[in-house]
């Protein structure tokens, strides 16, 4: 971990990566580039009004305070026991003041609504190579990932710079896949399918988890996914079939799948994984 | 009961208030009120220790004290207690004791419907903390995703007892949300009109209406669930569509829930605004608005929990927009209270400060929550400590301001005044603890909710967070010595310690006779004042100030100089009895009221004795399955013993609130216990429409036509439509006899209602009969499920109705309900007995034809 800032990822890390970020032009649009983007803005934005509103109410807590002398002037009518409610003046300022707040949200989120499109679909066959799909199914703890050829697997193998579109279910209760340094996340449930995709720039190891409470494993229901160069994956998937599938891994939460399916990366080069990655790991032939 | 005995005896026949016996007959709504506010902090302690254990377990990014299966024990439960037994009914207590002292009513329209919410409460709460101990309780976590609710996945006892838990909660919320409504919309002192409601009583009025539509939600969704882990129906392991109906029916009532939680909040900030910077709101009228709309809108918000799940672009989109235009009502809101204080004559008192920052957290909490309204974000944040960090700053900060109304109205319930040092000692570590336990989880946002193994790189923000929420808990510990030791030791106070107040319940003694007020209050002319009954029904004015509670005001040195009038002739405390002050106008004279020189009682054990039955019953029922005898011998104890509570009550004679002169738009024309009844049949109408929502949910992820009609014959189902349509009819007959005091005539219909319902329930066991014989059970398919599952939940409003009718036959044959005003309880169950009638319309062409 020794890539870490101190205090690990988070808010930290967004920024450092996104001062440190380096992507070429020609690269995909990810989602992690996507997310990144937006979350800064709101970060600075949302940053900066709270700081200015949570400012001002404490400057006029302490202004009007009781016994300064400006609450004397005599002019303002205070609130007498067993009035009828009733409201001050000041319509005006709120109105202004609200009609600012509201201009400032909805624009940031109709700005994020701009990319959701994208988000959703994902590039299109014109922008990219050919769309690699795969079957994701959670089981209580484990996912299984299915290739088009049939193959079936625990870890996640997937080629650089091609997008992945994921089809995901459950086969028995509510979980959520996700990978977070992909940027990628959405529910599986049984019975029913969820799209999503996500491309990735970088090489590496990450993890994927469950994102919903499904049992008592949930903590520990993870996968590995292995991103390799696209001659790599071709050699590895070219060798896979329905065949060779192996065994669903077993439930045992503690047990960590991946290592087993990396053994058979036969060939693949050392990765090093990328500043956002969980484990500086290697893949050894 | 006559006024020396009210002065007297102390409390209209109550036991005093250093009696234990007086806690358990108390039907009062102040009494009810400290009742839910102590039981309400039990449960935060209880919810609190487990929070604590789970900052433990966290403190290490590794498993170590607490094994994986009782953290998510621990998680659900807290999120369960916090959420339910704690936060909501810590703001109906002060609702209970505040609200009618502030519209002007003696109690709530129906006291011992109010103990019996009480009791259905603390029973609830008792059952929850039951289910510890029947094997685990309930692992799933608070939103309790199916199938993982199923009893495949989440096998144990206790699991089943916590659901039932929460279905009693949400009949004492059903019961509560009538009751206030009724009172709300009946009571309001003459010329306190609607708009014109102090804003604590404004957010109480919304929030009950929105809970008696999102409880009825969610009991269908637990009327399901339980069905499915107690009888055996297979509604949500249904792989078509299921899992994503918990989902909606959850958020359905989830979202708004958001907001019941959060309203009363806002109003003890808007009051402790107005109070302690001494200025009226800023825009009031724009104030209620934005809370109307917000009311109403969130009911149409729910999906944007479920961004992840299959739904398409266009609900996406949808829901996005609901969901940013709720928010703005709030930006409104926010900045009301904030231009509040400007040219205040602002005093830093304990229950400001609490105000002050809950308003802070409130703003921490929205502007995160704006995160989350953006869909791209929400993709990553869902699931995450985001999350938690956001709703922790909203909720919790929402609490803040509960303890801020705690302080505030101390002195008024107790008649003594806090400790102030020892508030501020409270605030500072409340505020400092709340802060360094919730914003470093925004930082180490990374880590996925409800695990107990986290990425390392997080450890240190977890430690913070953990220190923070010892901190945290010991200003609870400041406040709790604070709270007791200022009830003996406290200096005492007159009707208003602060300056500003405005509201009614200031205008009296704190704490305030037995009922409320020395006259009827009335701000007929735009200024509170009791005004004394005549005779005649001609409302006089008392010219005199002869009550303490006049003097208290009189002596209040705002009051003084800010009112001419003060030297009584305002505020006035002759004797007044609202109740017997009845004219032509008041046309809502119940029959009990007749009772009136009876001495009708404000005690009764009964709603007490309810609760326990409700409580052994459920506790039966939730093992009803197991192999031993125990458990449905509970049930059937639990049964005699709840059959024979209701009996109880139904004969007692009891006192009944009414108000001579009082506002009841737009109820006008509407007796209480009529509208009760409306709002309570409203409910029950989102309560079959969320069942029959769910029925067609299922079968349209099934394939409508691939769908088997279960009963292959409909003629059963078209015998029992003529059935009920025909016993409405005798229903009313039974009326019209009533009003024409036959009792014969009465006895007669009624019991002609009883013999159809009995052919229904009849022609319905054989139907049943054939069906089980032929195999089709109630788990033996998702569309059995469903159809034994609504017809049933049916016929027990059958039932129900059948048992009330035998009731009602009983009390006629010696001569009740006669008369105009006695018939109107026949009017009622006529009520009832449509509206069972009206659903089965529904329910047979879909269960029966299509
Ligand atoms: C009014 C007070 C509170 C309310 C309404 C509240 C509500 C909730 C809810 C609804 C959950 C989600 C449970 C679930 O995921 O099923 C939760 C989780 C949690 N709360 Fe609280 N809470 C409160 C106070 C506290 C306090 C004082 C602490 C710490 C001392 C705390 C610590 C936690 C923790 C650690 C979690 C687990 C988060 C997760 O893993 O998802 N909460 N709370
Ligand atoms: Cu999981
Ligand atoms: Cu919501």
């Amino acid at each position: 971990m020794g890539i870490d800032p101190p205090f690990g990822k988070g808010l930290v890390n967004v920024i450092v990566e996104h001062a440190l970020h380096s992507g070429g032009a020609d690269d995909i649009r990810t989602t992690f580039d996507i997310f990144r983007e937006i979350f800064l803005v709101f970060l600075v934005i949302g940053t900066a009004v709270g700081v200015v509103v949570v400012a001002y109410m404490t400057y006029n807590a302490y202004k009007y305070r009781d016994g300064n002398g400006t609450a004397d002037s005599g002019d303002v009518s205070r609130p007498e026991l067993g009035e009828l409610p009733s409201g001050s003046g000041g319509g005006k300022k709120l109105f202004v003041s609200f009609f600012f707040s509201a201009i400032i949200v909805v624009s940031l989120i109709g700005w994020t609504y701009g990319v959701l499109g994208y988000y959703e679909e994902g590039p299109t066959e014109a922008e990219t190579d050919e769309a690699l799909e795969i079957e994701v199914t959670g089981y209580q703890f484990g996912w299984q990932f299915t290739y088009p050829n049939g193959h079936t697997n625990s870890t996640l193998v997937v080629p650089q710079d091609r997008p992945i579109r994921l089809t995901v279910t459950s086969d028995d209760v509510f979980h959520t896949f996700g990978v977070p340094e992909q940027r990628v996340k959405t529910d599986a449930i049984p019975g029913q399918t969820t799209k999503t995709w996500f491309v990735a720039n970088e090489t590496g190891q990450f993890e994927a988890r469950c994102y919903e409470l499904c049992g008592s494993g949930h903590s520990y229901m993870t996968a590995d996914v292995v991103v390799v160069r696209q001659s790599e994956f071709h050699d590895w998937y070219d060798n896979r079939s329905a065949a060779e599938n192996e065994t669903q891994a077993d439930d045992d939460p503690d047990t960590e799948t991946g290592t087993d399916t990396e053994g058979r990366l036969v060939g693949v080069p050392s990765v090093t994984t990328p500043n956002h990655a969980t484990e500086p790991t290697t893949i050894e032939p | 009961m006559t006024e020396d005995a009210h002065a007297e005896n102390g409390h209209d026949g109550l036991p005093p208030q250093t009696a234990v016996k007086r806690w358990l007959v108390t039907t009062n709504h102040k009494d009810v009120g400290i009742l839910y506010i102590v039981t309400s902090l039990f449960f935060l302690v209880f919810g609190g220790v487990l929070a604590l254990l789970m900052r433990v377990e966290l403190w290490t990014a590794t498993q170590t004290v607490i094994a994986p299966g009782a953290y998510n024990e621990t998680v659900s439960a807290h999120g369960l207690i916090m959420i339910f037994f704690f936060i909501s009914p810590f703001a109906f207590g002060f609702a209970n004791y505040v609200v009618p002292l502030q519209i002007g009513a003696e109690d709530l329209s129906f006291p011992r419907l109010n103990a019996l919410s009480y009791w259905l409460y603390l029973f609830s709460g008792l059952l929850f903390g039951t289910s510890f101990f029947l094997g685990g309780t309930f692992s799933g976590g608070w939103t309790m995703y199916a199938p993982l609710n199923m009893p495949a996945y989440t096998p144990t006892v206790g699991g089943t007892t916590a659901v039932l838990a929460l279905m009693l909660f949400v009949a004492s919320v059903t019961v509560s949300s009538v009751n206030f409504l009724t009172t709300m919309h009946r009571q309001r002192a003459e010329g306190l009109t609607t708009l014109k409601l102090p804003l604590f009583s404004w957010t109480i009025l919304l929030t009950v209406w929105m809970m008696l539509f999102a409880f009825a939600a969610l009991l269908a969704a637990l009327l399901i669930l339980a069905s499915d882990r107690i009888v055996g129906t297979v509604y949500f392991q249904a792989t078509e569509g299921g899992s994503l109906l918990w989902a909606h029916l959850f958020w359905f009532f989830g979202h708004p829930e958001v907001y019941i939680v959060f309203f009363p909040a806002l109003g003890i900030m808007a009051e402790c605004f107005q109070t302690f910077c001494g200025r009226r709101i800023v825009g009031r009228k724009w104030f209620i608005a934005a809370m109307v709309l917000v009311a109403i809108q969130s009911f149409f918000v729910w999906m944007h929990h479920m961004f992840l799940t299959a739904i398409s672009l266009e609900i996406k989109t949808l829901f996005m927009a609901t969901t940013i235009g709720i928010s703005l009502p709030f930006d409104l809101m926010v900045f009301a209270l904030i231009y509040t204080m400007v040219k205040g004559k602002i005093r830093y008192t304990t229950p400001f400060l609490f105000s002050f920052g809950a308003l802070v957290l409130f703003i921490i909490g929205g502007i995160t929550g704006v995160f989350l309204g953006a869909v791209v974000l929400d993709y990553e944040f869902r699931g995450t400590y985001w999350v938690v960090a956001h709703f922790h700053y909203v909720m919790v900060g929402g609490a803040t301001a509960l303890f801020g109304g705690l302080y505030y109205w101390y002195p008024k319930i107790t008649g003594r005044m806090y400790d102030e040092f020892l508030g501020k000692v409270h605030f500072v570590l409340y505020f400092v603890g709340f802060n360094l336990l919730y914003f470093p989880m925004f930082v180490a946002w990374e880590t996925p909710r409800r695990v107990f193994e986290y990425h390392q790189s997080f450890v240190a923000w977890h430690q913070l967070a953990s220190i923070g929420g010892f901190v945290l808990a010991a200003g609870f510990l400041v406040m709790f010595y604070n709270l007791y030791k200022s009830l003996f030791a406290g200096e005492e106070v007159d009707g208003n310690p602060w300056e500003y107040a405005s509201s009614a319940e200031w205008s009296v003694s704190s704490p305030p006779p037995f009922e409320n007020f020395p006259g009827l209050p009335s701000y007929g002319d735009g200024r509170l004042r009791f005004l004394t009954p005549g005779r005649g029904g001609e409302v006089a004015d008392g010219g005199t100030a002869t009550g303490d509670d006049a003097l208290d005001a009189a002596a209040d040195p705002a009051t003084e100089s800010d009112r001419p009038q003060s030297d009584g002739g305002t505020v006035t405390a002759e004797a007044a009895r609202p109740e017997i002050a009845r004219d032509e106008t008041a046309d809502t004279a119940l029959p009990d009221a007749e009772a009136e020189e009876e001495h009708p009682d404000h005690a009764s054990y009964w709603p007490l004795a309810i609760g326990l039955s409700a409580y052994v019953t459920f506790l039966g029922l939730s093992g009803i399955r197991m192999d031993t005898a125990m458990y449905p011998a509970l049930t059937g104890v639990g049964l005699v013993m709840g059959a024979f509570s209701f009996v109880g009550l139904g004969r007692e004679s009891f006192h009944v609130p009414e108000m001579a002169v009082a506002e009841r738009w737009p109820f006008e024309g509407v007796e209480n216990g009529k509208l009760g009844m409306w709002i309570f049949l409203a409910s029950d109408v989102v309560l079959f429409g969320s069942l029959i929502g769910s029925y067609v949910f299922i079968r349209v992820a099934y394939g409508w036509t691939a769908w088997h009609v279960v009963p292959h014959d409909p003629i059963p189902g078209l015998i029992n439509t003529y059935l009920l349509l025909t016993s409405s009819f005798t229903v009313v007959l039974a009326l019209v006899a009533a009003k024409r005091e036959s009792t014969r005539g009465l006895v007669a219909s009624l019991g002609a209602t009883v013999a159809f319902g009995v052919g229904f329930l009849y022609n319905k066991g054989i139907e049943w009969q054939e069906l089980f014989h032929e195999g089709t059970t109630v788990g033996s398919s998702v569309e059995a499920s469903t159809f034994f599952l609504t017809t049933g939940l049916h016929a027990a409003h059958v039932i129900i109705g059948l048992l009330i009718a035998l009731f009602m036959i009983a009390q006629a044959l010696k001569g009740a309900y006669l008369g105009e005003e006695g018939s109107r309880k026949v009017e009622y169950f006529g009520l009832y007995w449509h509206f069972v009638d009206i659903v089965w319309l529904f329910l047979f062409p879909l269960f029966y034809i299509l």
